[in-house]
């Protein structure tokens, strides 16, 4: 596969390998993938259940590592839990909101463990809460919110940082078409604004097409997609 | 404030709620724990706390004692307080005589004061309830509380001594009667023993009694305050003349054997409390491992957030830390309380199970006393906190070990 030519690319993953052990049985999931992506661009990557479409995000991350190939996150080769508090913003199918914090301290969580929680990080928090429409719940908990509104919680969480990559992981699988529709609008938007490189991946061809670049992820393969 | 400070302490306090379930019931388990050690170790050394203030205030803080009979007392007692760190000494005569009120006689151990010296050394007027100390002459007797009410006497009335000098002169045909005293005082201790058989006189009277002449039985010492006993009885030892006959003891050489069984007694109680605190940290064990569990996701999105392993481990280990201290401040304060009202508490359910006068009878106090000391107020919360950082600690290590991306493939 050639290298997408785009300049200065935020990530760019080249030749990576991964695959995983299942008792005797050693299943390769991803082979030679290459990927770039440069600030303000989005990409969708699509794939069947178990194509390792998450495998491949968890790689972009750095919350695990390839078995072969390079990953190089803004010219770093190793993406440590400090520089992926600080650069990478997260967005899970699952929300995975912290149930003992309401929604304004579950977006603030990710400034502290990053360790810039200050005056700017609060009112930028408070300021994401109203462009995901949740400034009057900033003060409920995970468990007085529905789908859609944790899903935006969680997005405004992983912009809190201003990271320079953002990985969504399938984050309108919880939700229903009309509720995921308002997730991605929002996700697109705010990535759009903040010049934030975006990675979505999801089963949702409609949410895939709005990306401006698009891939998929068939038998541990990542190509373009049409 | 680190950030897993902060989680720690809304994981224990959430927002929207006062409490957690967890939370409760972790500082309630080791709240219980610490109380029941500081109530045992407080009761247990209030015991040999209010022994020891039983024996200072009735024969000073070091007892100087004669092989037979001490006869130059006016040069011993110089002797003695030049010795550095003696503040005072005053001599004593002890022994038993027959008390006697009509046809009623009692067999009361008694002792002679020189009512000149003996307030520098025992703080005798503390503990008198009726009449007066400045009473007290050669014609006089101060009785305690129990032996009076057992003759039926009061202020005022007179009771007859016959001591076994007064034996020997009957023996010899000699005509001697009974000495006639007054009772001039009342005193009591809070030691039935003391309280039911004593009788105080002076120890001119006493000497009488007992034909000793100018002779006396020992001394009574006092030490200037803070002074080691052990050490003040062993200089005074070293100054006296193996020749003198005299020793000087401290109370506790004086009573080894109630003190060893109070000791003793006291290792036992506080070693069996301790395993409560022990099982309260299994306790807190279990339930923040079962968290750890619950939250395998949340400690996966931690590690996606930016968090090392070490961050997220402090987390668990500080949440023990806090349940120790809480549970440890609250147990204090239950501990404190139910110790300030021990004696009320002891008698209530003396009262309920009929056995308030065998406890008397065995302990001799008739109030339950509770002494608890700085270092052992300090060891019990070192242990209680320590253990339940530790409960903290085995959770934390089992988050540590989890990686963020198994645990947020984790169902």
């Amino acid at each position: 596969m050639k290298l997408n030519e785009i300049n200065e690319p935020i990530l760019r993953v080249e030749g990576v390998r991964k695959s995983f052990t299942s008792g005797d049985r050693k299943i390769e999931v991803l082979r030679d993938v290459a990927f770039a992506i440069s600030a303000g661009e989005s990409a969708s990557i699509r794939g069947e259940s178990g194509s390792g479409k998450s495998t491949l995000l968890n790689l972009f991350a750095g919350l695990d590592a390839p078995d072969a190939g390079r990953i190089e996150l803004e010219g770093r080769t190793r993406i440590d839990a400090a520089a992926r508090g600080r650069l990478i913003g997260i967005v899970f199918q699952s929300f995975y909101l912290i149930p003992e914090l309401n929604a304004y301290e579950n977006v603030l969580m990710a400034a502290r463990v990053a360790g810039v929680l200050n005056a700017e990080t609060r009112q930028r928090a408070t300021e994401l809460l109203r462009r995901v429409g949740l400034a009057d719940r900033a003060h409920h908990v995970p468990a007085q919110l529905s789908g859609g509104e944790r899903q935006r919680v969680a997005v405004a969480r992983a912009l809190i940082n201003s990271p320079r990559l953002l990985l969504a992981d399938e984050p309108t699988g919880n939700l229903d078409e009309k509720t995921g529709d308002g997730v991605i609008d929002v996700l697109l938007g705010l990535c759009d604004e903040t010049k934030t490189a975006l990675v979505l991946v999801t089963h949702n061809a409609a949410h895939a097409s709005r990306c401006a670049r698009k891939f998929l992820l068939h038998e541990g393969v990542l190509s373009p997609a049409s | 404030m680190p950030w897993y400070l902060y989680l720690a302490l809304k994981q224990l306090f959430p927002t929207g709620k006062r409490l957690t379930f967890f939370t409760a019931i972790s500082v309630l388990g080791v709240a219980a724990g610490v109380w029941l050690l500081v109530v045992v170790t407080g009761v247990m050394g209030g015991f040999g706390h209010k022994y020891r203030g039983l024996i200072v205030d009735t024969q000073g803080d070091i007892q100087v004692r004669a092989r037979g009979l001490s006869r130059q007392p006016a040069e011993v007692m110089k002797h003695l307080e030049a010795i550095p760190g003696v503040v005072a000494t005053s001599p004593s005569a002890e022994g038993i005589v027959m008390l006697r009120v009509g046809n009623k006689p009692t067999f009361p151990g008694i002792q002679g004061v020189d009512i000149r010296r003996v307030e520098n050394v025992i703080p005798l007027r503390r503990h008198i309830i009726a009449g007066s100390l400045d009473d007290l002459d050669d014609d006089t007797v101060i009785l305690s509380r129990g032996l009076a009410a057992s003759l039926g006497v009061w202020i005022g009335s007179n009771v007859e001594v016959i001591s076994p000098a007064t034996l020997e002169k009957w023996q010899r045909d000699e005509i001697m009667l009974p000495t006639e005293l007054t009772v001039v005082g009342i005193f009591e201790i809070g030691h039935q023993q003391l309280d039911g058989s004593v009788a105080i006189v002076t120890l001119r009277r006493m000497q009488d009694l007992y034909d000793l002449g100018e002779a006396v039985h020992g001394y009574n010492v006092k030490l200037a305050p803070g002074e080691d006993v052990v050490e003040a009885a062993q200089r005074i030892n070293a100054t006296l003349p193996a020749t003198s006959g005299l020793y000087a003891s401290t109370w506790m050489e004086a009573h080894p054997g109630f003190l060893f069984a109070l000791q003793m007694e006291k290792i036992m109680v506080t070693l069996m409390v301790s395993f409560v605190v022990l099982i309260a940290m299994f306790l807190v064990t279990a339930l923040l491992l079962i968290a750890v569990v619950r939250k395998t996701r949340e400690i996966g999105l931690l590690g996606a957030l930016g968090a090392s392993a070490w961050q997220t481990a402090a987390g668990f280990c500080l949440q023990g830390f806090i349940v120790g201290t809480l549970g440890t401040l609250a147990g204090l304060a239950a501990g404190f309380l139910t110790l300030a009202n021990i004696d009320s508490i002891f008698r209530a359910l003396g009262s309920i199970t009929g056995s308030w006068e065998e406890m008397v009878a065995i302990y001799q106090f008739t109030q339950v006393p509770a002494h608890i000391t700085a270092g052992e107020i300090a060891g019990i919360a070192g242990y209680a906190i320590s253990m339940a950082t530790l409960a903290g600690f085995i959770a934390a290590w089992r988050a540590a070990k989890l990686k963020p991306v198994e645990a947020l493939r984790s169902e």
